[in-house]
This record gives structure tokens, C-alpha cells and sequence, in this order.
């Protein structure tokens, strides 16, 4: 009896190419098969690359003929943001400047992935070199969120999230730099987790802000999060990333310790957080369900205080656009990327191509940049975001002596429609949950907690830890996953309805 | 125009030099593991990090850092554990990433000084007036905040949010500007002895080298086309700072080939300043003696050779000097030195300040130098120049110029003190007079492909050749052209000496025998000797010579004729 590919994990993937149950090829195959049947609607993918793809599978099939031990994930399909470097493939950061770039090189957590036998079906869509919340800034084309194709799937990785949720991938990358994972994570109702910086390499994944990014999986279930953090912190500290960490491979091990309950656990809540204007009642009736699956493992609910993490978005748009401003001068359409003909002098075709290569975001966010960094007030921003950011980090660390971990809503509210929002700075808004753990370093995760009473949204919780105790991370979204299943009756969110069981079988 | 010496009694001359060197003992770049090539196929040693290519990420040469504190600690500066790198923006083909890795307001060495001894001709450019307490308020006036020598580091230092050691390092900064300021201090015979501050020495990258070609020469504008090699993109590259205490071109010149000695000596660099890889900028503004406002600055570049770097700020001097006597104007602008045509011209004109919106690179964490890692590069540093030359002058009892010029090349130092081993006085002093003469000079003529070390000429060569000439058994003429016989043939000079005949009779008796023949052959010049006219006595000296063919020792030979005709 045929199996619907998207029913099924990155987990139940990996033991049924593991076992013989399929080949690898065989799921290459259906998960092409669910990207062509969905796509069209969805429209995910920048790049849908099936030969890099079927070689991958080959590779792991011959492994298994010749009686090699299989790697981990050996076989399960993998969505790639586009910002992220893989060779074989265009890295476009959906942006005409790097329409037709090819990769030179690959990035290590996209290496880390193919290492741990992952299959790399395509590069996901995104807002122009991260630049948004929407994915709505892609040069190319939006994309649509699978509950409602109406709807965003939020961003930067929009596509990243989308593919999940619409089950045309189990797991995919994204990258995060203030809440670019957590958010589409939470529209489109899958769990998506931004590691503490440093844990994942940023070697090859087009910098945004540099202090500020960090890469990250999404998937369907927590378990495959942990699968997928694991197979990103193998193989230790990046050689070729400075600010990167040694993380130990502990994350599905987390996901398994949820079975243990949360005796002597304190998770803390901020009051301010919960109350705050523009939280929509399903997102907090969502939170507080969250809440209530920790609390009935044992954890207990405490109230903590970040005093200084209103500053968090103001700060994030100085340190943010200031880095933005500095990563992306190296497009000046010499060497790669656009370029503008016709010009005639240097000058001229800098600027041209700059002109014309980015979208309008991409350059209000350097020329913002440009102005916060210039000598006249650098004090009064650069250096005032800085010392924002030195007390939010004291803020979280304070936080931190209180309890294991603090939950709050990732988003304020549930995806909205393609354009509702037009004014730049009200859609620098929907990261307000996301925006400070970026500021601070510290990981998060966003895990769905079911469909919003009002909109029928998917809804989620998200859950933050100390600097490098990411694992608790898993452990806690775990008890929140099935929490939150118990009391729906259903098994995890899943596929979005409108696209589950559409194409893409395993016999 | 008028003459430096005239120029210089009336004007003082306020110069700072940046010093730029590459640190071509490395095997690899700053931030990638590239090799580190001078002559290699165009962008044969590229890799995603030096292109600048999206995603590519830095990660610090651990070695270069090392070669760094060694050059801070070799120039009296103090070490910075704290430290950071900063990003400096401009858009230029040549900066892969558009902007540049560079230091902050914190550099990894700050605050040092090197003494120069200036004597001879060149101690002459700094007029008597230009010492004592005059001395003091012109250098007061004249810090490196003072002269605006670095706008940026100005506007970096002062700064609160660079997260770089609050207090500490900066707060010594301001201190240091008015403390122990470079006072010479001037000897009976003219020479003079002057401290020279450096503000800091700080580790960056270099670019990309460009090639235009056709149009104006090479200059990007009207190229045909403009060819970029990024072999050296990413080099690592050292900057040193002066304070503006230098007053003269002859002591940019002397710093310049200190520095060069000292981090020759360290292994750093190469130093060639023929090929780049040793590059220096001078600052330099003129005002009137006693005067303590500073003029307008120009910023000099082509300054690569010593000759270029005097040659280039003596120039700009008179030239300064002519326009503001004329009532003119000196406007702030960079001014290219051309040799051929010995005069500078203007290569940019700086109507306003560049902002380079530096800000503390978030690829790379900051650095916190421990006591253990600065002491290590401290224990590994070489005896110095400056105390190899007062050991060469006090062991060997050689000259102190030729000492200091022995102890400028780690090579030839060696070579020295492998020839003069168990020598002193007069015989050490041959040893040094033979390598500072007749080797350096041979080496000079034999091309840039023959160096100390392949040339085979040995130590113990120069040696036995030295213990011939203190010997008296050859005459200096004779060494000069055993010596070229050596280098030819590498045989032993005794061998060559006692092989031609060439010896030098020394017995006086077989020397008495050839005076008394010539004195009989030559009884009319004997005589006008004997009549008071000494003159006479080169000719019988040279008679003697004759005689002998060229074998008889001539100062002997001039004793002897002196007894005889008593």
C-alpha cells in the first residue's frame, strides 16, 4: 500500500531508507513528485534542483548496496534557504544582484547536512537578502503560506517554512537574524529553532548582520528539529567560522529526556510580554496552552521581568542595517552579481548596478545603515544600541538564575495577507518576540500549539534558553508538541489541509 | 627654490611618516589560508575568504599576530591584550569586500620610540637653532592629535562604544602626548641623538594590486583596462605610526632604515621597499622657526627607497617653503614623488574628510593577548640591532659605523661574527673593514640574484684574507685583488697569495739588499733628499716596489730608506 510522503518525518524517513523499506532515490522521487504537485501554489522554491538531488539519493543508495553504515538522516529530502552557499546550485539570496550566481563553494551547515546524508532538493525562497517578514521582498516571486495561500508564510525564510508545511520537504534550513526562522515557523505551524549564536557556523551563508545571524532548521515535528541540530553540530567548531562553538550532539537525546517530565523545571513568563498591545487573544490563548502542557509535566510557572527588551527593536534596527550596510557593500557589480551595461565609468556602474540589483527594502536598509554608521551620529545610535544590547543580554542573564527557560509567543499574530502590511516599520513590528533573543545570542524555538480560535491559524509558543543550553530547548518544545497534541486529539499539526496527501507516494 | 640647509634655518619641517609592511615571511594570508606569494600567476591564491566572496568569513593568522606584538615589543611599545578589528569602508576595485579589515582606536602595539643617531653631513639638516628648550614647545605642539595625523583614529578614540578597554589603553593615549616628548640631544662634534615616538603599530590586510593598462600611465582613469591580481589581497600588513617628531629629511631616512633593520632582524618581512612589500607615506608641514601653530600638511606617496624618502621630503620642504615665501597657500593634498624629474606633483586633492564608518568587525572576536603568548613572542625575539652594534663596538673594539651597519642584516652580523671569531682591534676591524668594503660590494655588483648566502665566499675566507693584511704579509691593494680572486676561484686567500707570489717580504735584510741597490742606481734623488726635499722619497718607495717586483713590504720599505739616507 502506497504511503503519502508528507505524512511521514524526517525520523520515520531516514529508518525506512535505512531498513530498505524505500530507497533513497525512491524518496528523492516523491518528494519532487510533492514539490511539483504543490509548487505552483505554494511557490517555495527559488530553485528546484532534481539531478543534484537523485545524485544525492544514488550516493546513499550505493553506501547502503555496499553495507556502509548510513549517516543519520541518510536519504531525507532537505529544503535550502538561498542565501546559504551550495555548490551545484544558485545562491540568489532572492535578489537580481546574485540572479545568476553560482555557488563557488558550500556552506558548512548545509555541508553538515549532505554529511549527515541529506538529500538537497532545492533553495528556498526569502525577503531579498533576509530583509523582511513577509518573503513578499523576493525579486523573483512571493511565496504563499500553505493554511491560506491568501496569507504570507511570514519571513525571511518564508520558503524555507512553507515547504515544511506543505510537505513537499520534512526538514529544511533557514537562517535567523531577528526571528527570520521563528516567525514563518510560527505562520505556517511548524517548529523552527534559532540555536544560540555561535552553535551553528555562518561560514557560507550570506551575512546579514553578522553579530546578529544564525542558521537553523525547521521541520514538521520537534524530533526532526533535533535530528537536524544534531547532524549541524557535528563535526565540532567550524575551523572556517571564529565566532563559531563546540555544541555537543545532545539534541535528540533532549527530545527522548522529554519522556522524564519536568519535575523541579521553572519556566518563566513575562508578564509584559503577555499583556503587550497588539498580541491578538489566540496567540495568548495559544501561549497559555503552551504553558499548560509545561506545568502538567511538572514544570513550574514563574514570573520573570526583561526590564530593557523594549529597546530590543530599536536596537536591532541600528545594528542590524549598520552590518547589513557593511556585508552587502562588496555588491558592486565588478566581480559577480548585476551588472550594469553601458556604463562608462566606475562609479557609474557601481552605483547602476547597486541602483537597479537591489529591491527597494535591500537598499533602505544600507542606506540606514550607511547614515547610522557615518561619523556625525554614530555615537548616538551605534554606540547606543550597543549599550541597549549589553543591558538585554543582563536582562536575560538575570533571568536565566530564576529559571530554566521563558516562554512567550513568537508573533503577535497569525499570518497575514500578501500587502495588509505596507508601512515598513509596521512590519519590523511582527518581530517584536523574536528580535531580543537575536540582540542577546540566545537560542529559540518557535513549536506550534495548534490553530487559533479566531482565524483558524496555525498558532505557537516560543521557548528560549540560556547561551548554549539550546538542548533544553527540545526538551521543553517536546513536552509542548504533546501536550498540546493530548489536548487536541490530533497527533502534531502536520501538513497544512489544503496540500496533505496531494502527490509524492512511497510504495 | 632655495637649498634644504637654507630652507630649514628659517622653517621647521614637521614631519610623520606611516610605515607600511607586509609580512612576507608568513606562509599565509591574514584571514585565509592562502599562500602568501610575491611573483605567482595572477589570482592563483585566491579562495572564497581573500575574494570577498558572499558568506566567506575571516579568521585571524595566529602567526601574523605573533609577528605583530614581536614588532611592538622591538620598537618600545606597549603591548595592547585587548584589542579589536574594525571595518573601513570605501568603495575600490582592489578591496574585494569594499571595505577594508583593519584596527581600531586600540592597536595591538601602541606608544613607542626608537633613538636615532644622526651624525656626519646629515646631522648638518637640522640647524643649530632646532635644538634645546625651542625644541620642547615645537614638540608639544606637534602630537599626533595635534597635526591631525589620523582623523579617523582621532574620531575612533574618542568614542565610548567601541567596547574596546574602557579607560586603560585610551585614557593612557592622552597621557602619553605630553609625556617624555622627543627632546635630541646634541653632541660636541654636531651629530645628536633624537628619540622618535611611534603612536601605534596595527595589523590589517592589504588589497588587491591593479594593473591599468594604456591610457594615462598607470592611473585607473582612461585605462583601456584595469586588471586586478588578488594574490595579494589579504596579505597581512603591519602600519606604523610616528608621532610628527621628525624635523629633517636625513632622520625620516634614518628611522626608515632602522625600522627596516629591526624587522629584518625579526623575520617578519623582507622589507624591499623595490618590490612593496616596505612602503612609506610622509606627512610633512612647514612653519616658521619658534612658531607653535602647525602649517597645512601634504601627504607624500612613491617614497620607495631611502634616497626616494629624503630625496622626496627635501623636496617638498623647499617647495612648501617657496610657496608660502611667495605669499602662497599650502593646501592639504597627497603629492606623488617622482624621482626622474625630481619634484612631487599633486595626486588628490582632500577637500573633505573620508568617512570611513568604521565599526568593530562582527566576524571577529576580540582579542585577549595573555601574559604567556606576549612573553613567548618575547622570549623568541633576536638580539637587536642597536644591541648587536654596541656588542660589535665593545667585543670586537670595531668602529661604531661599521658595527651599526654590520648589525643592521641578521646575515651579514652572522658572517661577522663567524670571521672575526677570537679576533679584536685591528685584525677584527680588517674583518669588518673587508665585509663592509670588498663584500658588500662585490655582492652590490653581482645583482639582486646573488646573495651573503649563495655567493660562496666563507667566513673563514674573509678571516685568513683579514690575518693576511693585519699581518702585513699583503698589502690592501694586493687584498683588494685577492679578494676578487677568492670570489672567483673560492680558494683559500693564502693559497692564492703564496700560489701567485704575491706575499709581501717583510725580511729586512733581503729588503735591506733592494734599498741599498736602488739607492745606488738613483744617486740624484738620494741626494735632493739628503738636500731637505722629502718629497723624493714616494719615488724611491716606488723604486723599491720596482725592484722587488711589488713583493717588498712599502711601509718597511719606507723605514728603511729613511735609515739609509739619515
Amino acid at each position: 500500500m502506497a504511503t503519502s510522503f508528507d505524512a511521514l518525518t524526517a525520523a520515520q524517513l531516514a529508518a525506512g531508507v535505512a531498513s530498505g523499506t524505500w530507497s533513497a532515490v525512491e524518496v528523492a522521487h516523491a518528494a519532487l513528485d510533492a514539490i511539483q504537485a504543490r509548487e505552483a501554489e505554494v511557490q517555495a522554491f527559488v530553485q528546484v534542483n532534481p539531478e543534484l538531488a537523485l545524485a544525492a539519493a544514488e550516493r546513499v543508495d550505493a553506501a547502503r548496496a555496499a553495507g556502509e553504515a548510513l549517516p543519520p538522516l541518510a536519504g531525507v529530502p532537505v529544503a535550502i534557504k538561498d542565501n546559504m552557499n551550495l555548490t551545484g546550485t544558485r545562491t540568489t539570496c532572492a535578489s537580481r544582484m546574485l540572479e545568476n550566481y553560482e555557488s563557488p563553494y558550500t556552506a558548512t551547515c548545509v555541508q553538515r547536512m549532505l554529511d549527515a546524508g541529506c538529500v538537497p532538493v532545492g533553495k528556498a525562497n526569502m525577503d531579498e537578502f533576509a530583509f523582511g517578514s513577509s518573503t513578499d521582498s523576493s525579486a523573483f516571486h512571493p511565496t504563499n503560506n500553505p493554511w491560506d495561500t491568501a496569507r504570507v508564510p511570514g519571513g525571511s525564510s518564508g520558503g524555507s517554512a512553507a515547504a515544511v508545511a506543505a510537505g513537499m520537504v520534512p526538514l529544511s534550513l533557514g537562517s535567523d537574524t531577528g526571528g527570520s526562522i521563528r516567525q514563518p515557523a510560527a505562520l505556517c505551524g511548524v517548529v523552527g529553532m534559532k540555536p544560540t549564536y555561535g552553535a551553528v557556523s555562518r561560514y557560507g551563508v550570506v551575512a546579514f548582520g553578522s553579530s546578529l545571524d544564525q542558521a537553523g532548521p525547521f521541520g514538521r515535528t520537534v524530533e526532526d528539529v533535533a535530528l537536524a541540530m544534531d547532524a549541524l553540530v557535528a563535526g565540532g567548531r567550524d575551523a572556517y567560522d571564529s565566532t563559531s562553538q563546540e555544541v555537543a550532539p545532545s539534541f535528540a537525546q533532549a527530545a527522548r529526556a522529554a519522556a522524564e517530565g519536568l519535575a523541579g523545571r521553572r519556566i518563566g513568563l513575562v508578564p509584559a510580554f503577555m499583556d503587550a498591545e497588539g498580541l491578538t487573544p489566540e496567540v495568548r490563548a495559544g501561549v497559555m496552552r503552551a504553558a499548560a502542557a509545561l506545568e502538567a509535566a511538572g514544570a513550574e510557572l514563574v514570573e520573570v521581568d526583561l526590564p530593557h527588551v523594549d529597546a530590543a527593536i530599536a536596537a536591532y534596527y541600528v545594528i542590524g542595517p549598520a552590518e547589513a550596510f557593511s556585508n552587502l557593500a562588496r555588491f558592486d557589480g565588478i566581480r559577480y552579481g548585476y551588472q550594469e551595461p553601458g556604463c562608462t565609468t566606475l562609479a557609474q556602474q557601481s552605483a547602476r548596478s547597486r541602483a537597479h540589483g537591489f529591491g527597494a527594502e535591500a537598499k533602505r536598509r544600507q542606506m540606514l545603515g550607511a547614515y547610522l554608521l557615518s561619523s556625525g551620529v554614530y555615537d548616538t545610535y551605534y554606540y547606543a544600541a550597543q549599550k541597549a544590547r549589553t543591558l538585554i543580554t543582563a536582562d536575560y542573564a538575570t533571568a536565566f538564575a530564576q529559571v530554566d527557560a521563558i516562554l512567550m509567543p513568537a508573533t503577535p499574530h497569525a499570518a497575514f495577507r500578501h500587502g495588509e502590511i505596507s508601512d515598513p516599520t509596521q512590519m519590523y513590528l511582527s518581530d517584536m518576540y523574536t528580535i531580543s533573543l537575536n540582540i542577546a545570542g540566545n537560542g529559540g524555538i518557535s513549536v506550534p500549539v495548534g490553530l487559533g480560535e479566531d482565524s483558524g491559524l496555525p498558532m505557537a509558543a516560543q521557548l528560549v534558553a540560556p547561551a548554549f543550553a539550546d538542548e533544553r530547548l527540545i526538551t521543553f518544545a517536546t513536552v509542548i508538541e504533546r501536550g498540546c497534541a493530548a489536548a487536541s486529539g490530533e497527533a502534531v499539526l502536520g501538513v497544512a489541509p489544503a496540500f496533505a496527501g496531494k502527490g509524492g507516494e512511497l510504495a | 627654490m632655495r637649498e634644504l640647509n637654507e630652507v630649514l634655518e628659517d622653517w621647521e619641517a614637521v614631519i610623520g611618516l606611516e610605515i607600511h609592511t607586509e609580512l612576507t615571511t608568513l606562509e599565509t594570508k591574514m584571514f585565509c589560508n592562502c599562500k602568501l606569494t610575491h611573483d605567482d600567476e595572477p589570482n592563483t591564491h585566491v579562495c572564497p575568504v581573500c575574494l570577498g566572496l558572499p558568506g566567506a568569513l575571516p579568521v585571524p593568522n595566529r602567526r601574523a599576530i605573533e609577528y605583530i606584538v614581536k614588532a611592538g615589543l622591538a620598537t618600545n611599545c606597549e603591548i595592547q591584550k585587548h584589542s579589536m578589528f574594525y571595518r573601513k569602508h570605501y568603495f575600490y576595485p582592489d578591496m574585494a569586500k569594499n571595505f577594508q579589515t583593519t584596527q581600531g582606536p586600540v592597536a595591538f602595539a601602541m606608544h613607542g620610540h626608537l633613538d636615532l643617531e644622526v651624525t656626519g653631513r646629515g646631522a648638518q639638516e637640522r640647524p643649530a637653532c632646532a635644538f634645546g628648550e625651542a625644541e620642547a614647545a615645537s614638540l608639544a605642539s606637534a602630537s599626533a592629535g595635534a597635526v591631525g595625523l589620523s582623523a579617523d583614529l582621532s574620531r575612533m578614540a574618542g568614542e565610548k562604544g567601541s567596547g574596546e578597554a574602557t579607560g586603560g589603553a585610551l585614557a593612557g593615549l592622552s597621557s602619553y602626548d605630553t609625556a617624555s616628548l622627543a627632546m635630541a640631544e646634541r653632541h660636541a662634534d654636531g651629530s645628536y641623538t633624537v628619540p622618535i615616538r611611534i603612536l601605534r603599530i596595527h595589523m590589517e590586510e592589504d588589497a588587491a594590486k591593479m594593473v591599468h593598462v594604456g591610457g594615462e600611465e598607470g592611473r585607473i582613469g582612461g585605462a583601456a583596462e584595469s586588471l586586478i591580481d588578488y594574490n595579494r589581497c589579504g596579505t597581512p600588513l603591519i602600519e606604523l605610526v610616528t608621532e610628527p617628531d621628525l624635523r629633517t629629511p636625513e632622520e625620516a631616512r634614518l628611522f626608515m632604515e632602522k625600522l627596516r633593520r629591526i624587522f629584518v632582524t625579526l623575520g617578519i618581512s623582507d622589507c624591499s621597499m623595490e618590490k612593496g612589500s616596505m612602503r612609506c607615506d610622509g606627512n610633512v608641514s612647514l612653519r616658521r622657526r619658534g612658531s607653535t601653530k602647525l602649517g597645512t600638511k601634504t601627504e607624500l606617496k612613491n617614497l620607495n627607497s631611502f634616497k626616494a624618502l629624503h630625496d622626496g621630503l627635501a623636496y617638498e620642504i623647499c617647495r612648501q617653503a617657496e610657496v608660502l615665501e611667495e605669499g602662497g597657500e599650502i593646501y592639504q593634498e597627497t603629492r606623488h614623488w617622482e624621482p626622474s624629474r625630481k619634484r612631487t606633483v599633486v595626486m588628490r586633492t582632500k577637500e573633505t574628510a573620508d568617512d570611513y564608518r568604521f565599526f568593530p568587525d562582527p566576524d571577529l572576536a576580540p582579542f585577549d593577548l595573555t601574559d604567556e603568548f606576549i612573553e613567548r613572542c618575547a622570549s623568541e625575539i633576536p638580539e637587536l640591532p642597536d644591541a648587536k652594534r654596541d656588542r660589535f663596538e665593545r667585543d670586537f673594539g670595531i668602529k661604531r659605523a661599521d658595527a651599526e651597519q654590520l648589525a643592521g642584516d641578521p646575515a651579514t652580523a652572522d658572517f661577522f661574527e663567524r670571521a672575526a671569531a677570537g679576533l679584536s682591534g685591528k685584525a677584527a676591524q680588517t674583518v669588518a673593514n673587508l665585509i663592509v668594503n670588498e663584500l658588500t660590494g662585490y655582492l652590490n655588483a653581482a645583482g639582486a640574484e646573488v646573495t651573503l648566502a649563495t655567493c660562496g665566499i666563507a667566513p673563514e675566507q674573509v678571516a685568513s684574507l683579514a690575518r693576511l693584511l693585519a699581518e702585513d704579509a699583503i698589502s690592501s691593494n694586493q687584498g683588494h685583488e685577492v679578494f676578487a680572486l677568492m670570489a672567483e676561484t673560492g680558494d683559500d686567500p693564502a693559497k692564492i697569495v703564496d700560489e701567485r707570489g704575491m706575499r709581501q717580504v717583510s725580511d729586512t735584510g733581503a729588503l735591506q739588499a733592494v734599498v741599498d741597490a736602488v739607492l745606488a742606481r738613483c744617486e740624484d734623488q738620494a741626494q735632493q733628499y739628503r738636500d731637505g726635499n722629502t718629497k723624493v722619497l714616494g719615488f724611491l718607495v716606488g723604486q723599491c716596489m720596482r725592484e722587488s717586483k711589488g713583493t717588498g713590504n712599502p711601509k718597511l720599505f719606507n723605514e728603511l730608506l729613511r735609515e739609509s739616507l739619515s
